[in-house]
């Protein structure tokens, strides 16, 4: 039995998480059961666990990841603030008499969440509060409705910038990192999160992409599933689309832009963006109105002058004209900053801002605790032989390479069922990773392959993630087959994007491969 | 027994209130760090670094809050369906077998590392930067016993409201 115990603990790690406990400490209190029989039966030294605090210590100065708060809290904001909300309403009406304009709407505003994509229950839970009544009341069938709710709140996760992503590419980097050092070469490459984000932007795009014209294949075969709006409401004025829409999508574009342009790093940006989500919600609060949109010029000045007349103060060479330069500069940033203490101050009195940070803490405490844990778990998967194993398995595939891929996509199809996206993420994919980058496989192209496979899983009956916590959210009234029935053309649409990817590596690769 | 929970439980509530400011902190200095570096070329390692600080105390002393609030992702497909006893059965085994043996370890096998850094008051993580690595690492056996009492709070709730349930 001692010689098994890495494939026994992955089966116990797989009962605990389902018995329902929390996850983080399920994944970490399974690590250390096993270490300790490990220990006692002679095959496993228990002085590993002495790296434990080295590995804590290289989460907690981690910087990839510390972009992760700063977007849910964006992310956050833009949902208690009924930012989100208004955005899905005002599309959906913009769309007017269009068969399946609401519809359109739920997969646009799941792909603009993406930065609060935390895990894949959460979007899913606030897109059935949020966008489900408002379908249902339409008319919508129940199970299109249901089953775009589920397809565009996993959506998010593979949309950049998604947390999950971030996660992702750290996790890609350590993997190529490793492959190389095996493969013997000195010049190591990484991989940043922003190629990441640029390869997932066209798979994702195409996803959008089809899901829409799957929703108007289906309006226009079965009008009778999603009816129009009536045609007494009117179209919003284009002043309402303007305010309701546009600050997010600017915002959003503003923050991946300067990501994917390499201008900024992601933790940058997602500052940009949280003051950003602040400075709207405050706007939209309606206090101090006028000051906080003069603060929003000036801000939005102040970016474009850095870019155009940059004042750098620590050269020696300093003009008075850069001295004139800079002293408007810093006029412009206090307005700015005062505008954001205002903002702040109305968010708190309106108590807006306190909901958005405890849900910041906790799922960035979960997110973390998460990780943290898992790194115990591979510590101990690694102490026990689970590596080696892993790695010879992949080797013995028949089929050689592509045999060890399609065994371990499938592997974690399967797990998708069990494990949500950063367990996965933070302890299969390391194991799996590096021999599949050795075998020759792109270490991009397969993170996004990766990520739609996941997002597929979370949508596959019966133990889809997805449906799950969907399940939880919808009325009663809506039955677990027509949930199920609604999320099947989704599936098939993600088994052809999955396909579309592998058959056409370059939707993942050509963007990341222009720009950086 | 009402007492010691309200205090174990506050230990969580107060770390929570007051930690949770710290990723409106994060964000400011985040920003501020923008604006000095784009617009006016200036760059500190020790405000970058300060950010790093917050973000670790945020989601480590964050944990303890989280289990509190149930914050902590569950996989419920089958907790879900269970009676209260069900769901407390598995909560009491998770607690006692899982979380709390999990958590002793990481305070047992980081020790060393801790005390060590104390001893040295181990500088900064690179030049410039800000010279409290000892402080940083202690958020690991911080994490571990916050999480730890409010354990014990979840343990003591489910054996003393089955009690009186019982009685």
């Amino acid at each position: 039995m001692a010689e098994y115990l890495d494939i026994l603990m992955f089966a116990a790690l797989v009962l605990a998480i389902l018995s329902g406990f929390p996850v983080a400490f399920s994944i970490a209190g399974t690590a250390i059961v096993f270490a300790v029989l490990g220990w006692s039966l002679g095959v496993m030294n228990i002085n590993l666990l002495g790296a434990m605090s080295q590995r804590i210590f290289g989460l907690l100065t981690n910087n990839v990841l510390i972009a992760i708060p700063l977007f849910v809290l964006m992310g956050a904001i833009l949902e208690k603030s009924r930012i989100a909300e208004d955005m899905l309403d005002t599309m959906g009406r913009s769309f007017g008499q269009l068969r399946g304009g609401l519809g359109i709407s739920v997969i646009l505003v799941g792909m603009l969440l993406a930065a609060s994509t935390g895990i894949v229950g959460a979007t899913v839970v606030a897109m059935g509060m949020i966008a489900l009544p408002t379908m249902l009341r339409a008319g919508y069938d129940p199970r299109v409705a249901s089953g775009l709710v589920c397809s565009a709140g996993t959506l998010g996760q593979i949309i950049p910038p998604s947390t999950l992503l971030i996660i992702l590419s750290d996790v890609v980097s350590n993997a190529y990192q490793q492959a190389q050092y095996e493969q013997g070469k000195f010049t190591i490459d990484t991989i940043s999160v922003g190629q990441i984000f640029a390869s997932a932007l066209l798979p994702g795009l195409t996803l959008v992409g089809l899901y829409i014209l799957y929703v108007l294949m289906r309006g226009w075969i079965r009008p009778e599933d999603m009816p129009p709006a009536p045609a007494d409401v009117p179209r919003p004025p284009l002043a309402e689309v303007a305010q309701a829409i546009l600050p997010a999508i600017l915002l959003i574009l503003a923050v991946l832009g300067a990501i994917l342009s390499g201008i900024a790093s992601p933790t940058e940006a997602a500052s940009v963006g949280g003051i950003g989500a602040i400075l709207m919600a405050a706007v939209k609060a309606g206090a101090n109105r006028r000051f906080i949109l003069i603060g929003v010029t000036c801000l939005i000045v102040l970016a474009i002058g850095a870019g155009v007349f940059p004042v750098r103060l620590q050269r020696s060479d300093l003009g008075l004209g850069s001295y004139m330069l800079g002293a408007g500069y810093v006029v412009m940033t206090l307005i700015g900053l005062a505008a954001i203490v205002l903002a702040l101050r109305s968010m708190i009195a309106q108590k807006v801002l306190q909901p958005a940070l405890n849900s910041t803490l906790t799922m960035t405490a979960m997110i973390f605790a998460t990780i943290l844990a898992a790194g115990i778990f591979s510590l101990v998967f690694i102490g026990l032989g689970g590596e080696e194993r892993v790695q010879d398995l992949l080797s013995a595939m028949p089929g050689g390479a592509t045999g060890a891929l399609i065994f371990s996509m499938l592997f974690i199809f399967v797990l998708g069922f069990f494990l949500d996206f950063v367990e996965i993420s933070v302890i299969v994919l390391p194991l799996v990773m590096p021999t599949l980058i050795i075998m020759g496989h792109d270490p991009v192209w397969l993170s996004v392959l990766i990520a739609i496979n996941l997002q597929t899983s979370f949508l596959t009956p019966p133990f889809g993630f997805s449906l799950f916590y969907l399940r939880g959210a919808a009325p009663k009234e809506i039955s677990t087959g027509q949930i199920y029935a609604g999320v099947t053309p989704f599936i098939l649409i993600q088994i052809i994007a999955v396909t579309l990817i592998w058959f056409l590596p370059e939707i993942a690769t050509y963007l990341p491969s222009v720009m950086f | 027994m009402q007492r010691i929970l309200s205090v174990l439980d506050g230990i969580s509530r107060t770390t929570g209130t007051l930690v949770r400011w710290l990723a409106l902190a994060m964000l400011l200095a985040q920003f501020g760090i923008v604006i000095a570096r784009y617009v006016f070329g200036y760059s500190s390692i020790a405000a970058q670094e300060s950010v790093l600080y917050m973000h670790a105390t945020l989601f480590m002393l964050g944990a303890g809050y989280t289990l509190l609030m149930d914050g902590h992702v569950r996989v419920d497909i089958f907790y879900d369906k269970l009676s209260v006893i069900g769901k407390n059965r598995i909560d009491l085994a998770g607690h006692l077998f899982l979380l709390m043996p999990a958590m002793i370890m990481v305070l047992y096998w980081s020790w060393p590392a801790v005390s060590n850094s104390w001893k040295i008051l181990e500088g900064p993580i690179s030049v410039g930067g800000i010279k409290a690595v000892f402080l940083l690492k202690t958020l690991i056996p911080a994490f571990a016993c916050l999480v730890l009492l409010q354990s014990l709070s979840c343990v003591l709730r489910i054996l003393f409201q089955s009690e009186t349930r019982d009685g």
